[in-house]
């Protein structure tokens, strides 16, 4: 297995704030890895370091690359889908195809006009004629049918209603993921993207706060839902964070054991959005 | 379809349990192919790795069998084995339960037994 992404002390400021503060990271084939934070916690710019659009400080690798220096070659093999709309208004589907087709050299216009037939994007249509939901499934035929090595999705659904947003991860885990391919994506629907996922990061304030795959997630996080009586004894194990619900008190607990947490009650795996709000805690304006 | 997971349990053993089910209801029967992991992960919003680990489960209790470069498959005779597990497990587990409730209850066991059996001609 080989490591796509590899960040040592990444660092970036904008004057006199820091986007990201000396931040270490690795992003290995075959992973579909989603980075999580509040707005402003530095995503967008890790994801731009990434891709060559910004400049840091600190040691980035990609594809064991400069993505600075080597950004052309780097983007040969790297895809990326933004959070804004790129297309031009005025472009034809049919042309945006040709346009990626002559500039990419490993784009496939096949693959392409393949995907976009199960869709109901027409190849006469215009960008601007398509509604958002449309733009992005041209966008995703385009950046599909490109055998690249790693996908960077920032906000990919933003802004979608939600036969969209499920389409769009439907397609992507049914035509284009497999284990030679790489996914890192940024998004504040946690919910949908949850049990896609094989890790899991979490970045606040330029830092990184949690980075783990699923499953040691699930080891390393427990919430136990505790009667009023049991509550202090299992507060003096020291929870990352309580809540009510429906008279008891929900713990989030991190590094303790099952067995110990056992005999204050009933166990659950946190949700990512759970997990996500107590690991902010204190942020939050 | 909504597949309704619960947190207490790993995705994966939800997803070889939703199988078992499938095959001693008769859904999947013996020499079925499974849908493709690509498909339920894609159906299902899974990763496809929690897919194959749900699959290779049921690949370890011997119930389903991979074919290269077909698929997975379900092995002939898996009803039959999940019936005797299940058999097995009522017996162990369920039924000395229910015997103790009869007992408390003071129901008459020949009786409940007569009920059993009207099922029967239904």
């Amino acid at each position: 297995m080989s490591t796509l992404v590899k960040a040592r002390g990444l660092t970036k400021r904008y004057k006199d704030t820091l986007a990201l503060d000396n931040v270490d990271f690795q992003i290995d084939e075959g992973r579909i890895v989603g980075l999580i934070g509040p707005n402003g916690a530095g995503k967008t710019t890790a994801l731009k370091a990434i891709l060559g659009l910004t400049d840091f400080e600190g040691e980035l690798e990609v594809l064991g690359m400069n993505p600075k220096r080597n950004r052309a070659e780097i983007m040969k093999e790297v895809c990326f889908i933004a959070d804004v709309a790129v297309l031009p208004r005025w472009l034809r589907v049919k042309d945006a195809i040709e346009f990626v087709s002559r500039v990419h050299p490993r784009f496939n216009e096949e693959k392409c006009r393949e995907f976009l037939k199960k869709t109901t994007v027409r190849e006469k249509a215009r960008v601007g004629q398509l509604s958002k939901g449309m733009i992005v499934q041209l966008h995703l035929a385009l950046v599909m049918a490109i055998d690249a090595r790693l996908l960077v999705l920032d906000e990919p659904t933003l802004g979608l209603d939600i036969l969209y947003r499920k389409e769009f991860y439907s397609s992507l885990l049914s035509d284009y993921f497999d284990e030679t391919r790489t996914i890192l994506v940024t998004t504040h629907q946690v919910e949908e993207i949850e049990k896609i996922l094989t890790h899991l990061m979490f970045i606040r304030q330029g830092r990184i706060i949690l980075d783990a795959d699923m499953e040691s997630v699930a080891e390393q996080y427990t919430e136990v839902l505790v009667t009023p009586d049991k509550a202090d004894g299992a507060r003096a194990l020291g929870p990352l964070h309580e809540r009510d619900v429906f008279g008891k008190k929900l713990f989030l607990f991190e590094g303790v054991s099952r067995e110990r947490l056992r005999e204050f009650g009933e166990l659950h795996t946190p949700s990512v959005a759970d997990l996500f709000v107590a690991k902010m805690k204190g942020v939050a304006a | 379809m909504d597949p309704n997971w619960n947190d207490n349990q790993p995705i994966y053993r939800q997803l070889r349990d939703k199988v078992v089910a499938m095959i001693l209801e008769g859904v999947l029967k013996d020499g079925d192919a499974l849908p493709s992991v690509r498909s339920v992960a894609a159906e299902y919003q899974l990763n496809p790795l929690t897919v194959m680990k749900g699959y290779q489960a049921l690949v370890d209790e011997e119930l389903v069998e991979k074919r290269r470069g077909l698929g997975m498959f379900v092995r002939e005779g898996a009803a039959r084995k999940l019936t005797r597990d299940e058999r097995e497990k009522f017996l162990a587990e369920e039924w000395p339960k229910i015997v103790q409730t009869i007992q408390r209850l003071g129901l008459d066991p020949e009786e409940l037994l007569r009920t059993v059996h009207k099922g029967d001609e239904k």
